[in-house]
């Protein structure tokens, strides 16, 4: 009862609050608009913004030097979770079955062990930062730590369920996974979209006014 | 000439016959049955020897080590019964588990009855108004790592251990054997990154951890913990060294047995992994056992031992009592702190550490 629940109608609500909260928030940033800039412009915005995209994956020196830690634990973690995610077996089959309709070639087992290692070394470490270095801490509110328990939670009940042997667990893992999906339009996990926006922003501000930043 | 009515008599007849055959089989069968059944709980049981006993010891290699050929390629695919496994999981449930799991209920009563008669020690100085900078970030993480994997590989690696004879009659066959699948899992996947955590702290830790003069004379007056008298000590005394080293050397011993276990990848045949699950699980108990006395002492046992991994920084007082050779050390060169400044310090760290803060702090 409660297993056919979770697979059917909530995985539906939960999906599609999450397709119609992304938009909508992603229309509400593009709506809101920009001021007028009517200096003259000394590059081009869109080159601006097309390399403050990329650039950034790459981080100032100052930052890698300073923060080592938190740049190897963070490209693990989303490298980690973005494999998990798209390229493990079992998310394939999902996706081809209730949404795409097409699958597409999956990582080998031991490339999902490494992704899961990754993720779960580089989620802890970003955790524990956020919660012992004083900046962080005061920074921080309830959203993000919220956010970071959904995630680890889902992640954790996913490897339990690896087995495949037992429907309460694969249901455990959907229901925490539904969960993420209807709580993510409304926190700072929207930084997986809104990034790109930002970035663009800010490339296009700089580049307008022709500094190279 | 035979006649209808005649032919008709003879199919009768060949019919009758039949059905009195199967009746009588049908009927004889469980009778047969029933009749040895309660001839055998009746008589007294007579020793028939199994004319394939001869083979069937061959089989077990039990008197010879030689093993036989299969076409199967793979490793002790010629060996068709291990009778080392046997002897393995009659020490697994024999031994192993009520000693080890006797063990650990007696520890746990044991610190229970200690802290009954001991209390929280508390600090006798009473809190001091100034703070000594002892972890900076890092090592708080690292330590918080190592701490959650641990906690969370122990508990599940107990509940396979133990989950039989202790979860079964609680939760049910169906309940357990879900949980124990989850535990089995999230244990192997976690396992690996405990590799890592052991790593970063045997890096970061090792210097501290050497020992030097004074330890053992902290050791033989028992660390404090028996009598009211304070032992001098260093940055870590001999008991969190002693602690320490074992964490590298029984954590390695746990994680090499543990990569044996979750990857048979390497030719590793049943015997080498009944031995590793039995290293492995020894191991585990061993540190288990430890770890309960680490966080007795940092939770209830001591007024001030956990505040230094949880902030960064230790009372002054504290220090004096259980660590005064570096307590000593840092007040000499001046890096002891008022309560208000380690607050605004806490505000505001920069990665550079205590000593940037001194700088940036006019000190």
């Amino acid at each position: 009862m409660i297993g056919e629940f979770i697979d059917g109608p909530l995985w539906t609500f939960a999906l599609t609050v999450f397709v119609i909260g992304v938009i909508w928030r992603i229309a509400s940033i593009l709506m809101s608009g920009v001021r007028n800039d009517l200096a003259v412009p000394k590059g081009s915005a869109g080159n601006g913004a097309f390399r403050a995209i990329f650039s950034r994956f790459v981080p100032e020196r100052t930052v890698t030097k300073r923060g080592k830690l938190q740049l190897i634990a963070g490209y693990a973690f989303h490298l980690g979770l973005f494999a998990l995610l798209f390229f493990a077996q079992p998310h394939i089959d999902f996706f081809a079955q209730r949404i795409t309709g097409f699958s597409w070639p999956a990582m080998p087992y031991w490339a999902f062990i490494v992704s899961a290692e990754l993720a779960f070394a580089g989620l802890i470490f970003l955790w524990l930062y956020r919660l012992l270095n004083p900046v962080t801490r005061l920074l921080s509110d309830l959203d993000d730590h919220v956010g970071a328990i959904l995630v680890f939670v889902v992640m954790l009940s996913g490897c339990l369920a690896l087995a495949q042997s037992f429907e309460v667990l694969r249901l455990l893992h959907l229901l925490l996974a539904e969960l993420l999906l209807l709580y993510f339009p409304f926190s700072k996990l929207m930084h997986a979209f809104t990034f790109v926006m930002s970035r663009g922003y800010t490339g296009a501000t700089m580049g307008r006014k022709g500094v190279n930043a | 000439m035979i006649n209808s009515r005649e032919r008709i008599n003879r199919r009768v007849g060949r019919i009758s016959f039949t059905g009195l055959l199967v009746f009588l089989v049908l009927y004889s069968l469980p009778l047969e049955i029933i009749a040895e059944t309660k001839g055998s709980q009746e008589m007294p049981s007579v020793m028939v020897l199994n004319p394939a006993a001869e083979l069937w010891r061959d089989v077990r290699q039990r008197e010879g080590s030689n093993i036989g050929i299969s076409q199967v390629r793979g490793v002790d695919s010629g060996v068709l019964i291990n009778a080392n496994g046997d002897r393995w999981r009659k020490f697994r449930m024999e031994q192993l588990i009520p000693i080890g799991g006797s063990i650990l209920v007696g520890v746990f009563i044991l610190l229970g009855i200690f802290y009954m008669l001991r209390g929280k020690v508390p600090i006798e100085g009473g809190p001091s108004d100034r703070k000594l900078f002892r972890y900076t970030t890092y090592e708080r993480m690292i330590h918080w790592f190592v701490a959650s994997l641990f906690l969370f590989l122990a508990i599940s690696g107990l509940i396979l251990l133990f989950g039989r004879p202790v979860l079964i009659p609680l939760m049910g066959k169906e309940a357990f054997s879900v949980l124990a699948s989850a535990c089995k899992e999230g244990h192997n996947l976690m396992g690996p990154l405990f590799l890592v955590a052991v790593v970063l702290i045997f890096i970061r830790f090792v210097r501290r951890n050497i020992y030097q003069r004074g330890d053992l004379s902290w050791l033989l007056r028992g660390g404090g913990i028996i009598g009211t008298k304070h032992v001098p000590s260093n940055f870590f005394n001999m008991g969190e060294k002693s602690m320490f080293w074992l964490l590298i050397l029984v954590g390695s011993l746990i994680i090499a047995s543990g990569l044996v276990l979750v990857f048979p990848l390497f030719g590793q045949g049943r015997e080498w992994m009944e031995l590793a699950h039995v290293a492995h699980a020894l191991g585990a108990l061993l540190m288990i056992v430890v770890i309960m006395g680490h966080i007795y002492i940092g939770s209830v046992g001591m007024e001030g031992a956990l505040e230094g991994i949880t902030t960064g920084y230790c009372d002054l007082n504290w220090a004096k009592e259980h660590h005064d050779h570096w307590a000593t050390e840092v007040i000499e060169r001046g890096e002891d702190l008022s309560n208000e400044a380690v607050e605004r310090l806490r505000r505001s760290e920069p990665p550079g550490g205590v000593k940037l803060h001194l700088q940036e702090h006019g000190k």
